[in-house]
């Protein structure tokens, strides 16, 4: 709560601090000045910062974000309609992340320098240093042109069309799937290279125990921690949005709803956009550390 | 440029649109059964900010709100003259002064309701007692009234020769039902009386039904889906693979090349936009004639247009395009850097001499031709610093005049006011520049007030001429629209005010 209430003041601030004129752009290129007070006295933009920031807090706490200056919508109804989208493809990347990363990262951690662990560098770099945008757009000239196979975009919710959903989907979650995995497969080997190393294994390798079994009971659970952690932090990255993916394949997700504010400087839509970002954040390092008492006696006492 | 103009000739051939005048189009039935196959799906690069007409200034809304809401007049697809739609016919009084609509007969919203003259003056006096976006196209309106349900009386307080294209040029001036604002949710619900209805607005798309009961004959499709897709190489994918059937969201440098490919046709033709740079009159030395001509004459427009649009722009001295009635052929700066040199000399202007050029990424075309002026202005001593802002930050430098120079375009321009009064009169609205030529201040005066149409061109060639030779703006180029469809659509026509209307299109 003291972290929210602090997060709230910098949004808050930190936006209002950006340069730009949310009521010149609202308002295009031709208008008059009466025009331009009575859409400033409206918005409330005339008032003091502090004044509008404790307005602004005021609502919040009820649950009250305010209304776009640029839509009229009320700011909470325009997060919701764009949390599904963000939301599945959030959790079909970590998906995909997660499928690329734990074989490759243990395979190539368990044959170190091997022709494997060499392929398994090589496809982790290009997945970091590619950027998405263009791995996003060879994707659809391939299978959206090319071949034909899939939609070049979009998004329709899966209780409409199964089968449409996931056709949407694929693209947009591998591309931002194979960025994070190439992060999380890094972790992946390090750790469990880390773990094969120790004193533990070592011990359970001299006590007698099948190679299987102090791999699963000894080094994949000591893998497990950093592994949690990053995975955290990619799905809290994934969540807040993924601008340049959201907008190569028409995704409607809060990435887009975040830059769109930021361009029209619709100070309610981004304040609430960042606040929720945080919230993120927030609940999934509690998650993470749930998770780490549960995988890891000691950190229980 | 050549390339583009025979490939909008020829496909223009093709279409038969009758102005909304009146003639009925072909009514298809079919009671809105089924409503997916017979649906068309555009591509367009934006959502929405809001569909209140009356509100948003933002292209993407009014793409949608063209096809759902009517004016009293509208400019004709091909020549952009004014043409009846909800009004039929007008007069004038002798002193210019009053203006009497006669509105027509059987027109319904959406909701069913019938359209009369209290609709017309709810709408024109929300925008007036809201102070709302286009408030400044009343300035000269004293009042609107109703006579009777079937007349309109607009009284001005000077004659005022552009009203039409003041009440009609685009769907920012569209008549909403009395008291609309209060029954309805403007920015998401509508009720118009044009060729669709809204059906529902999205974070994917906005999806318009056909309006059975529409005045001029129900549309020839059963809807229109507009899907926004950013990125114009989706887009384009999109179109060749069948998702959508029109975009507007043609990759600039794939336009010539598209030229022969089957898959899509493509049509451009010339805009009522230009694109200008202008430099800041309170920054010495630019405040300096000498110094704006000498780098209008550094400046190969052929060559910056080609940049920025990929040939799919024609370079033009003045601001208003060729096709205009109102076009004025006046081009005294060629390309001619030993002269420019002479220029900057002749005003004791050392050089090298450094210049800030301000662009804005909200328009990328313009940091690229950017680009090339500075290339340009180098071979006559002057550094151009490019400055790549957001908008906001843009618009901010430029109402503090922080700036030496700036590059931007005036868009959606049809009568010759709009195109010089704002920008180029004494201390006008948009006259961020700081120019003042009181020559030039009667003559824009004299063109406002004049109602006969070859007298105010001539007025305005005049005023044209001295505000190109003084270079209170560098005007560039006029780009072209283009657009790009599935081969076999029918019924569209491409419009050089970029409006889109979707009422006459047919199905391949």
């Amino acid at each position: 709560m003291v972290v929210l209430a602090g997060v709230s003041v910098i949004v808050f601030g930190l936006v209002h601090l950006v340069p730009g004129d949310p009521v010149r752009l609202a308002l295009g290129t031709r208008f008059s000045q009466d025009t331009y007070d009575a859409l400033r006295e409206r918005s409330g933009l005339d008032q003091p910062l502090v004044t509008q920031f404790f307005d602004w807090l005021g609502r919040a706490l009820s649950g009250d974000l305010g209304v776009s200056f640029r839509s009229g919508d009320t700011v909470t109804s325009l997060i919701a309609e764009r949390l599904p989208a963000t939301l599945t493809l959030a959790f079909a990347s970590i998906l995909v992340a997660l499928v690329i990363a734990v074989p490759l990262g243990t395979i190539s951690a368990l044959r170190p320098r091997s022709i494997i662990d060499r392929f398994a560098t090589l496809i982790s770099q290009f997945g970091i240093s590619v950027p998405e945008f263009w791995m996003a757009i060879v994707l659809i000239l391939v299978f959206a042109g090319t071949l034909g196979w899939l939609p070049s975009g979009g998004y329709v919710p899966l209780s409409e069309d199964p089968l449409g959903w996931l056709e949407r989907l694929v693209m947009p979650a591998v591309v931002t799937g194979v960025v994070s995995g190439s992060v999380i497969t890094r972790f992946v080997r390090s750790s469990v290279l880390e773990a094969l190393g120790a004193d533990h294994v070592r011990t359970a390798r001299a006590k007698g125990l099948p190679e299987r079994q102090v791999f699963t009971w000894h080094v994949l659970r000591n893998a497990l921690l950093p592994l949690v952690t990053v995975t955290g932090v990619q799905l809290a990255y994934l969540l807040s949005g993924v601008v340049v993916v959201e907008i190569v394949f028409s995704w409607p997700g809060l990435g887009q709803l975040a830059l769109q504010s930021v361009q029209a400087r619709d100070y309610p839509v981004l304040q609430g956009a960042i606040l929720l970002f945080a919230i993120v954040f927030l609940v999934i390092n509690l998650v993470v550390d749930l998770l780490y008492t549960a995988i890891d006696p000691r950190i229980r006492r | 440029m050549r390339a583009t103009r025979p490939l909008a000739l020829a496909a223009a051939g093709a279409l038969a649109l009758t102005a909304c005048g009146g003639g009925d189009s072909v009514d298809t039935g079919g009671g809105g059964d089924g409503g997916g196959d017979n649906t068309l799906v555009a591509a367009v690069s934006a959502q929405p900010d809001q569909l209140d007409p009356h509100v948003t200034t933002a292209y993407a809304s009014f793409q949608v709100l063209e096809n759902v809401y009517d004016t009293l007049v509208v400019p004709d697809p091909e020549d952009l003259t004014m043409q009846p739609s909800l009004a039929t016919e007008w007069e004038t009084s002798e002193d210019d002064l009053e203006w009497r609509f006669t509105l027509r007969d059987g027109v319904t919203f959406h909701d069913g309701s019938e359209f009369d003259s209290a609709d017309v003056v709810y709408s024109y006096n929300r925008i007036i007692d809201e102070e709302l976006s286009n408030s400044f196209r009343f300035q000269n309106v004293e009042s609107v009234e109703a006579d009777g349900p079937e007349t309109v009386v607009i009284r001005l307080t000077q004659p005022t020769p552009n009203l039409l294209e003041r009440i009609g040029s685009f769907k920012g001036m569209a008549i909403l039902p009395e008291n609309a604002a209060e029954d309805l949710d403007l920015t998401t619900e509508a009720n118009g009386t044009g060729p669709f209805q809204l059906e529902s607005s999205d974070a994917s798309s906005t999806v318009l039904t056909a309006y059975e009961d529409y005045w001029d004959g129900a549309p020839s499709v059963d809807g229109v889906e507009f899907r926004y897709i950013t990125e114009p190489a989706a887009a384009l994918t999109a179109l060749q693979n069948g998702e959508v059937q029109w975009t507007d969201n043609v990759p600039p440098q794939q336009i010539e090349s598209l030229g022969d490919d089957d898959s899509v046709e493509l049509e451009t033709t010339a805009s009522v936009d230009y694109w200008y740079m202008s430099m800041n009159y309170a920054r010495p030395p630019f405040d300096n004639r000498d110094v704006r001509r000498a780098i209008s004459f550094a400046i190969d427009r052929e060559e910056v247009a080609e940049a920025a649009w990929f040939g799919a722009a024609q370079a033009n001295q003045t601001a208003i395009p060729e096709d205009s009635f109102f076009y004025y052929d006046y081009a005294p700066f060629e390309r001619d850097p030993e002269q420019a040199r002479q220029l900057l000399a002749q005003a004791g202007v050392t050089t090298p001499l450094t210049m800030g050029l301000m662009v804005t990424d909200e328009y990328p075309e313009t940091v690229t031709a950017a680009q090339v002026i500075a290339g340009q202005l180098e071979e006559v001593g002057i550094t151009v610093e490019i400055e790549t802002l957001d908008f906001a930050t843009w618009l901010d430098r430029q109402g503090e005049g922080d700036y030496d120079a700036f590059f931007l375009g005036w868009l959606g321009n049809l009568d010759p006011a709009a195109y010089y009064q704002e920008q180029h009169q004494t201390d006008g609205p948009n006259n961020y520049q700081g120019y003042s030529n009181p020559q030039v201040d009667q003559l824009l005066q004299q063109g406002a007030t004049e109602t006969e149409d070859e007298a105010r061109k001539a007025i305005y060639d005049q005023a044209a001429q001295i505000i190109v030779d003084d270079v209170s703006y560098l005007y560039l180029y006029n780009p072209d629209v283009v657009q790009a469809w599935a081969p076999g659509l029918s019924g569209y026509q491409i419009r050089a005010d970029k409006a889109i209307n979707f009422e006459n299109v047919e199905l391949p």
